[in-house]
């Protein structure tokens, strides 16, 4: 199918006179590995005709710390900690969907109150990663207060969060079978203040970026990841809600307890440009702070006094065999495929399906014939962690 | 950028002067609101210093006057960064106890913990049985070779940390 970005190489100039014959080449120009719109280590090798790129090729692996090979020698509570560390702006979702796959494995039953606090802090770390997203991609752009503010409040979520579990961004908060520490009742009072003061702020964001003159110009129309290339490249999360597809996890497959919860998923409408566009991935992030939130009061009102441990054996050893387990993380699906054999206190394998990773390789398709500040917006409105891409 | 913006009429090109001129106006007076309105939120750090949750997850600390050289915390460290030599105490030397009542059996020769290894996971200190590794609220402290960051903590020096540190 030929995409209406899909242009290959640009036309050469027409020249007036026949004799006078121009030189015209691609120019070969590095983005990354330092590049600050980058977000991370990622290199992306433009080919440019002046400020059109023509093709783009990213390349990875500077983050790469192999970490599904680390996971085999290590037994299955300390694989936690290196599974923070894919998505470390989402850090708790990495957690769940690990702890996740490995009940599935043992059977374990999650205390009720263990899976309320999960989803909350879930949903908690998902308006903080969508912070963070909103707050550099308005960097990206050239607005720089409104990274500044979304900083002000992630800043908050950060500061329950170490209350909680002792970490900022790298917690081991969620194990397997349960939570390691509860939440006192004063600290989920200040969940439910946050809450309201985040509606109002999130308000505030719309008014000074969403529908700003110069952001929208800068994002409407541009980066059109159309509804077949999405599902022809297997994207997921706000992208592929961003070019009008109905699909959470959450609601199609729901797991957890998220099946009690009344929240809407919000899509790419077009209201701003044309569905898939940057403007409709954007806005699909900030609607769903306002769908988490609607989520947490909802934890809030449900929380019971409880264990927050389920059963599990002290030496862990998985039965043989293998599950696949996927989440609806802050940036799409993330899903584990572990392996294990029996009697062996390690993972056999760990393979990690990485939204983001889904995510860069879409960007050779969307690339070719955009302006280089164009291609700046379309990265960021992706809104990959390299982390996740390299692991 | 690349939108291109066609004005099929001179009243959609006012129309969208405006709107772009009041939309900019209402980020302008968001941002300027801040100049009298909220109170700063950063922290003037070497001077005011944060106070750290109970939780918080800062540097290791030993006290081996109560560690049993049970091991159980290098097991579980997913790093390896903790180093423990023991052993079998002469026969007839009195069996000491620990602040919860073990008994401890071994002679602690070293251990060390590699904080320049260490990923602050917290995975020893929960399975300790004696409670004796914690997480310090010990924040600062850089080195000037990776060697300094090893801490023995049966060095006489930082076994005085003890009375300092230990929650």
């Amino acid at each position: 199918m030929q995409s209406r970005w899909d242009i290959g190489q640009p036309e050469k100039p027409t020249l007036n006179s026949d004799t006078e014959q121009l030189k015209s080449e691609l120019l070969t120009l590095n983005m990354g590995p330092q590049h600050p719109a980058t977000h991370g280590v990622l290199r992306i090798e433009i080919w440019t005709d002046s400020e059109i790129v023509a093709h783009a090729i990213p390349h990875l692996g500077y983050l790469h710390r192999s970490m599904e090979k680390h996971a085999e020698n290590l037994d299955f509570r300390g694989v936690i900690p290196f599974v923070d560390r894919l998505d470390y702006l989402a850090s708790m979702n990495m957690e769940w969907t690990y702890a996740m796959t490995i009940e599935k494995m043992l059977g374990t039953e999650v205390p009720r109150r263990a899976e309320l606090l999960r989803i909350l802090t879930g949903e908690l770390q998902r308006i903080a990663s969508h912070l963070m997203a909103f707050g550099t991609y308005a960097l990206d752009l050239g607005a720089f207060s409104p990274f500044l503010y979304a900083f002000d409040y992630r800043e908050k979520i950060l500061r329950l969060f170490e209350e909680v579990s002792g970490a900022r961004l790298l917690y081991n908060y969620i194990w397997i079978g349960g939570l390691w520490n509860d939440w006192t009742d004063e600290q989920l009072t200040r969940v439910g203040v946050f809450c309201d003061e985040m509606e109002e702020e999130a308000k505030k964001y719309h008014e000074l970026v969403s529908m700003n003159r110069i952001f929208v110009e800068r994002t409407a129309n541009v980066g059109i990841m159309n509804i077949q290339d999405c599902l022809d490249f297997g994207a997921s999360g706000p992208v592929l809600r961003g070019a009008g597809m109905k699909w959470d996890l959450r609601k199609n497959a729901p797991y957890s307890l998220y099946n009690e919860f009344d929240f809407d998923v919000p899509v790419g409408t077009g209201e701003v440009g044309q569905v898939g566009d940057c403007w409709n991935r954007y806005i699909v992030r900030m609607k769903e702070v306002g769908e988490s939130i609607k989520i947490i009061r909802q934890v809030l009102e449900k929380l019971e006094p409880g264990p927050i441990m389920g059963k599990v054996p002290k030496v862990m050893k998985l039965p043989a065999g293998e599950v696949y387990v996927r989440a609806e993380c802050p940036r799409g699906e993330l899903a584990f495929h572990l392996v294990a054999k029996a009697d062996e206190k390690t993972p056999y394998r760990l393979k990690v399906k990485s939204p983001c990773f889904t995510h860069t390789s879409m960007l050779p398709r969307v690339a070719p014939g955009q302006m280089i500040a164009d291609f700046v917006a379309t990265v960021g409105s992706i809104d990959i962690v390299l982390g996740e891409v390299d692991r | 950028m690349s939108t291109q913006v066609h004005h099929s009429s001179v009243k959609q090109y006012f129309a969208s002067l405006a709107n772009g001129i009041s939309t900019t106006l209402k980020g302008m007076w968001i941002t300027f609101r801040y100049v009298w309105a909220v109170k700063p939120v950063s922290i003037e750090y070497p001077e005011i210093r944060e106070v750290l949750p109970e939780r918080a997850r800062m540097r290791l600390f030993n006290d081996t006057q109560n560690c049993i050289s049970c091991t159980q915390c290098a097991m579980a460290c997913p790093v390896d960064c903790i180093y423990i030599a023991s052993e079998k105490l002469p026969e007839g030397t009195e069996i000491k106890k620990t602040s919860n009542g073990q008994s401890i059996r071994l002679k602690l020769n070293q251990f060390t913990i590699d904080t320049a290894l260490c990923c602050y996971c917290g995975l020893c200190t929960t399975v300790c049985p004696t409670e004796c590794l914690t997480h310090s609220h010990d924040y600062e402290f850089s080195a000037y070779t990776i060697d300094q960051m090893k801490y023995d903590y049966l060095a006489p020096d930082i076994v005085a940390w003890r009375d300092r540190i230990v929650k």
